[in-house]
């Protein structure tokens, strides 16, 4: 029962780590919120949804449904952000929020209020069974899919020099102009990673729960969101180790909680994470020394 | 003096036009809506308004409408959520309506009905199943078309037990609603009435999206289940059914009338299709389910342009034509003479036969549940059932 509960554990964790990274990577550099940032995964649910009559191969339609997402970010930076980033926190505050809406109505209108099926291939379920533990197939590649993408996002920010530019500008963005970095670019670049992310976290997701609804990108970005609150809104680190956290308390909750308090969850959870920011305001993980907004 | 006339004419003629056509509108029976087209309630709620559509041309073509007055049906979205249903069902009053149709939920109906209740006027649920849905809690005027609860889990509970032998049973409540909580507490209350061992309780809540913690506490049972009865909603259904099924837990899976929807078994599809029981209102493949299917989903198709695909569009159609069978017993469509008339009366409907209690035992909807299988993600009818003696609400 314990290695069961380490593997759920890690599998729910690697993908809130992922969804949150995707958060913080543009946060870090705008000091800006997307909240938009859910919708990529109805994004993602739709374009596998709409793709599923054609004779292409699954891993195809998963494909385009993450370069979707990544099309849909970087649309995100050019509609929501860029015409008023200039302006007041509040403004892009209320574009996000509107773009974020636009895409929920346009799936009612267009689709359906109604669930639709997001077809995925058999294999993801099969279980497998290992020293007491049975768990689908999703679940491993979950964990495994995440720690390759970590791996390659960090020597990505380490050695390339895009990654520098993405970490100077996170660090002191003012700095990094002035010594002849292009802001759009690294800003569009951050999107477009933000969107890869989530469009890897969001497939995955997807193959979780097998429907897409207007409502669907919620959830996500409430995970995101409290994960890198948790973690730390400034450090790509807080945001993975705040990820895992979450599950980790979701988890143990669904795991220890009696029956008659287990609907009540949310309420714990939500406590043990005003607890840390009591003890830790700036969250677990501390970011880069400047937090001025460009 | 002729110019005068003149326009005296024109100002006589005018008002016997505006009073005609005033009185001509009034004529016109309104049927008031609040029913969800969007949010989480759309599934449930969406086919028994195009079911109710139907009806309404129905009555207009070939009955002459209601007491001879020409019927119209005006829906305004209640968007599940529970206040928009109750202002949405103000504004239908406001327009004159003379019957109103709740949404299929006590949480989302209950303040239609109150609206209607407190304009003198009946209401019914498409298809509220929770006992909370009854003239106790919401007016001498109000009804579901629905059986209640315990019916549908008496029915699910004899079934396991009595037919199939499983004696030993898994439940997994849903906390979102009243209907999933209750839907449970029925089940428990009968299956361990007749005999049956409940092995292990479990609760879930709609949204979760994830079902390991309580999969790990069911694989920690020394031996497993006969059968796994899940009250859930949406396409949480399938969502449980899959983990359930993906860990290698093959007893069969059992529910209520929120497992009728084509989305939950286009999710489930053919590998984890199988094996899933639910209790339902009617059956719409064939003469099997009523008499009249046939005919019913040829009208369906003819004004929708394709067949119906779940049991909850014979929902809508029932609810009109129950308060137009009741209007035409009554005489008027006033609201206590109608309900009076649903009272006294048996009717039958596309969903079986009903019979209410009066006003004081609750509305209390004496109706037989549709039993229906799984196989591969296709729904088969296994008949119509009365379950003996279910427990009281």
């Amino acid at each position: 029962m314990f290695l069961q509960y380490i593997v759920d554990v890690l599998s729910l964790g690697s993908l809130y780590a992922l969804f949150a990274l995707g958060l913080v990577l543009v946060y870090g550099i705008l000091k800006l919120v997307n909240f938009a940032y859910g919708e990529l995964v109805l994004v993602i649910g739709y374009s596998i949804f709409l793709l599923k009559g054609s004779p292409f191969p699954w891993f195809f339609m998963a494909g385009t449904a993450i370069v979707m997402s990544i099309v849909f970010s970087i649309f995100t930076d050019y509609v929501a952000f860029r015409p008023v980033r200039e302006k007041s926190v509040t403004a892009v505050l209320i574009t996000s929020f509107a773009f974020a809406t636009l895409l929920q109505n346009a799936a009612l209108l267009l689709i359906s209020a109604k669930p639709k099926n997001v077809p995925m291939p058999s294999f993801l379920s099969d279980s497998v069974q290992f020293l007491g533990v049975i768990t689908p197939v999703r679940n491993l590649i979950s964990i495994f899919v995440t720690f390759l993408c970590l791996i390659i996002f960090y020597q990505f920010m380490k050695r390339s020099t895009l990654g520098l530019a993405m970490r100077a500008a996170a660090t002191n963005f003012n700095m990094t102009r002035m010594l002849g970095i292009p802001a759009n670019l690294v800003i569009t670049s951050a999107f477009a990673m933000s969107g890869l992310l989530a469009g890897i976290a969001g497939t995955l997701w997807m193959s979780k729960i097998a429907n897409v609804f207007p409502g669907v990108g919620l959830e996500p970005l409430l995970i995101a969101f409290i994960a890198t609150v948790i973690g730390g809104m400034r450090s790509v680190h807080g945001a993975v180790l705040g990820g895992f956290i979450l599950a980790f308390i979701d988890m143990s909750f669904n795991y220890l909680l009696p029956q008659d308090i287990l609907k009540f969850r949310d309420v714990f959870t939500f406590s043990i994470v005003i607890l840390i920011l009591l003890i830790r305001p700036q969250g677990l993980v501390k970011g880069p020394a400047t937090g001025i907004r460009t | 003096m002729k110019k005068n006339l003149s326009k005296l004419c024109i100002f006589v003629f005018s008002t016997i036009v505006f009073f005609s056509w005033t009185t001509l509108y009034a004529k016109e029976v309104l049927i008031g809506g609040a029913a969800c087209e969007t949010g989480m309630q759309a599934p449930l709620d969406t086919p028994g308004i195009n079911g109710a559509k139907v009806a309404v041309k129905y009555l207009n073509d070939e009955k002459g409408g209601i007491l001879g007055r020409p019927v119209k049906f005006v829906n305004l979205d209640g968007k599940s959520d529970p206040v928009t249903v109750g202002n949405s069902a103000l504004e239908v009053i406001a327009q004159g309506a003379e019957f109103i149709i709740a949404p299929c939920d006590f949480d989302f109906g209950g303040p239609a009905s109150m609206a209607a209740q407190d304009a003198g006027i009946v209401g019914m649920s498409l298809c509220a199943s929770d006992p909370l849905f009854s003239s106790w809690s919401l007016g001498d005027k109000q009804f579901t078309l629905s059986m209640w609860n315990t019916t549908m889990s008496a029915t699910a509970a004899e079934f396991a037990y009595n037919e199939k032998g499983w004696k030993t049973a898994y439940v997994v409540t849903d906390q979102i609603i009243a209907y999933t909580r209750s839907l449970s507490e029925y089940f428990l209350v009968h299956f361990d009435a007749i005999g049956g061992k409940i092995l292990l309780e479990d609760t879930y809540t709609n949204g979760d999206n994830d079902f390991s913690a309580q999969l790990a506490r069911l694989k920690a049972l020394d031996e497993e289940p006969d059968v796994i009865f899940i009250s859930s909603y949406g396409i949480d259904i399938a969502l449980i059914t899959k983990t359930l099924r993906e860990a290698g837990i093959t007893a069969p899976i059992l529910g209520g009338d929120s497992y009728d929807d084509p989305s939950v078994w286009e999710a489930l599809g053919t590998k984890f299709g199988s094996d899933v029981y639910f209790v339902t209102h009617t059956w719409m493949g064939s003469a099997e389910g009523h008499p009249d299917m046939p005919e019913f989903v040829k009208l369906y198709t003819d004004y929708h342009g394709s067949a119906p695909d779940t049991a909850f569009v014979a929902t809508g159609w029932d609810t009109v034509m129950l308060f137009a069978q009741a209007a035409e017993i009554a005489g008027t469509t006033d609201g206590a003479a109608v309900a009076k008339a649903l009272e006294d009366n048996e009717f039958n409907l596309l969903t079986g036969d009903l019979d209410y209690s009066n006003a004081a035992d609750g509305h209390y909807p004496y109706k037989a549940a549709a039993l229906v299988g799984l196989t591969e993600g296709n729904p088969s009818f296994l008949g119509w059932r009365n379950p003996e003696n279910p427990p009281a609400p």
